[in-house]
């Protein structure tokens, strides 16, 4: 089955100066077990396109399918158990809980989702230590590094076990090294049969870690590089 | 997420906790006002009936009547028992020459009905001795202001000569002027008002008569006003609210502490909304929904509104307990009834929750696609 796949998406904005087409036709595909990276120079689309994935964003034309199901075409209400159920985010600022500690982040869509603070924290716990943070689970955001705070963002993207994984710029506010160790983590733990991850990216420095590269520019996906044993192989859309 | 807000947090206990200090305070001194207005009419528990003239309005403003009211009240059916009562206002002069303005209150000289009940020195029998006059105890401190609680001390009272035979307890009244007790003989020439020495006849009605029955009976019988003494209080406290202004004046301070509540809860939920959006977007995105973020903040607004009621009920407690024991001075007798410590608590948690609900309302509005915005 593929995991995300849009076709001739279009997505007109209304502003005082009259509608302006932010989306102009987008056929895009990311499938389950692999990363794509979306990439492009800023307001070509990149995250109108994700917040559209992610069922936060609707009226759109055309057909947006998530591991077979049509969101756009979806009931607000349902959009709601979409997302709890089935996407997880990590964030350029990583938005975590400034009052909870790492675990208690790492836990917070289990604990949406319905299930108990004693049932959640140990999977928490569980992955937070895979990540590294076995030593900081009690610690508040504001006692954490940069990567740090971003690796209990991963976890909390991951801990529901997402089908859909949408990162918007999630190295953009860290160095070299913390981006890297970053995004090695997120490979490893993101990359999953069962999942599709796309990551909406400026950082030319990580492109190395994607399977598939979706390059945008003006509403339009104009490139599409695919990872071989050999490099990327370029295909022109 | 409030609680981690430190500043936030205290600024909301300590908004609440004066909140309920005013609120609870000030509701407190107008209920005891309004109940002092009342108050010479509990004293006299003995009377189920006070008889008036009809042009009587409030317990303090009364017109005297003659002494042949009393007789013809005494002849309505239903009517056990009837005497005089008489009260006035007199000038009393010291010893020394300090005046003071009075209230003269004239009990029945062979049944003594309406005599003080709460002798802290001397005895009510001691009125039978010539020119004996008993005085509340905060009445003696405003008009012996040096001098310790004691008998003996002679005075004059209007053109007649007293001398103080006895000290008792009273509840503050409405006026706040001293209150003398003498038989109603001496209490008339005390006032001057020899003609007319009764101003209200106490009635207690016979077996199983329900007094209000008895009341419409002697209004048809003598074209005077019956009223009962819940009756007479309600009218005293009703001609209070309406003509003297304190509801006002206590109510535009309550408002002000229910203003102060509500824009200290507000403005700190406001801020604490608009700092923390991104994170609420961050839960409404994941899939929190509504209703959801509104019980978290609910249970939050509701932790901070009990602390800080707690703190304000209890430093308005504490002002009363301080205050109250003193027998002189304008806040003699005050106290907070039971009501005002549940009454205040459910004002402050309304007040808290629309306080919360007026600064959160962004949240709720807030788009979850804003998570993907810079």
């Amino acid at each position: 089955m593929s995991g995300v796949v849009c076709r001739n998406v279009e997505k007109l904005f209304d502003t005082a100066a009259g509608p302006i087409k932010v989306l102009k036709g987008v056929d895009f595909e990311a499938n389950p077990g692999e990363l794509t990276m979306l990439v492009g120079p800023s307001g070509c689309g990149k995250t109108t396109l994700i917040s559209l994935f992610a069922g936060l964003l609707s009226g759109a034309t055309g057909s947006i399918e998530v591991f077979g199901r049509d969101i756009n075409r979806m009931p607000a209400g349902d959009l709601v158990t979409y997302r709890l159920g089935s996407v997880g985010f990590i964030f350029q600022q990583y938005n975590l809980m400034a009052g909870l500690s790492a675990r208690e982040n790492a836990a917070v869509p289990l604990i949406v989702a319905g299930r108990s603070w004693e049932e959640a924290l140990p999977e928490a716990d569980r992955l937070l230590q895979r990540l590294g943070l076995g030593e900081h689970l009690e610690k508040l955001p504001s006692q954490l590094s940069g990567g740090q705070q971003q690796r209990v963002a991963i976890a909390r993207g991951l801990i529901h076990r997402p089908r859909l994984l949408l990162c918007d710029e999630p190295t953009a506010a860290l160095d070299k090294d913390s981006g890297r160790t970053v995004m090695s983590l997120l490979r490893d733990l993101a990359v999953h049969p069962d999942r599709a991850a796309v990551i909406v990216t400026h950082d030319p420095r990580v492109y190395g870690f994607a399977d598939r590269i979706v390059s945008m520019e003006d509403g339009r996906v104009t490139k599409v590089e695919t990872k071989s044993v050999s490099g990327f192989s370029e295909h022109e859309e | 997420m409030l609680l981690h807000d430190q500043a936030k947090y205290l600024a909301l206990v300590l908004g609440i906790s004066f909140a309920t200090l005013l609120i609870s305070q000030q509701s407190a001194i107008f209920h005891s006002l309004l109940l002092s207005s009342a108050r010479d009419l509990s004293e006299v528990d003995q009377a189920e009936i006070w008889v008036m003239k009809p042009t009587v309005e409030t317990f303090d403003e009364s017109d005297s009547m003659s002494e042949l009211t009393v007789s013809r009240v005494r002849s309505v059916p239903g009517v056990e028992w009837a005497v005089p009562y008489y009260q006035s206002t007199s000038r009393l002069k010291t010893e020394k020459g300090r005046i003071k303005v009075v209230q003269v209150i004239g009990i029945d000289d062979s049944s003594m009905v309406a005599a003080p009940r709460r002798m802290l020195m001397g005895s009510v029998t001691d009125l039978l001795r010539p020119d004996a006059i008993i005085v509340d105890a905060s009445g003696f401190k405003a008009i012996f202001p040096d001098q310790e609680l004691r008998t003996g001390i002679r005075v004059e009272v209007g053109e007649c000569r007293g001398v103080i035979v006895g000290i008792c307890h009273l509840g503050p009244s409405w006026s706040g002027m001293p209150r003398i007790y003498a038989r109603r003989s001496l209490a008339v020439r005390m006032a001057r008002e020899t003609l007319n020495p009764v101003t209200y006849v106490l009635v207690r009605t016979r077996g199983n008569l329900l007094p209000n029955d008895v009341c419409r009976e002697i209004e048809r019988r003598t074209s005077l006003t019956a009223r009962t003494r819940s009756e007479f209080a309600d009218a005293t406290i009703g001609w209070i609210l309406k003509y003297s202004g304190v509801a006002e004046n206590f109510g535009i301070t309550i408002l002000l502490g229910v203003v102060i509540g509500v824009a200290i809860v507000g403005q700190t939920f406001y801020m604490f909304s608009l700092e923390n959006l991104k994170q609420f977007a961050t839960l409404k995105a994941i899939g929190l929904k509504n209703e959801r973020i509104m019980l978290m903040i609910a249970q939050q607004a509701a932790f901070v509104a009990t602390i800080g009621y707690c703190l304000g009920i209890g430093l308005a407690s504490l002002f009363f307990a301080v205050s109250s024991p003193a027998l002189t001075g304008g806040l003699r007798g005050m106290f907070m009834d039971p009501w005002i410590f549940g009454g205040t608590g459910t004002f402050i948690l309304v007040v808290t929750f629309i306080g919360c609900y007026a600064g959160v309302r962004r949240v709720l509005n807030v788009d979850p696609a804003i998570v993907f915005r810079g």
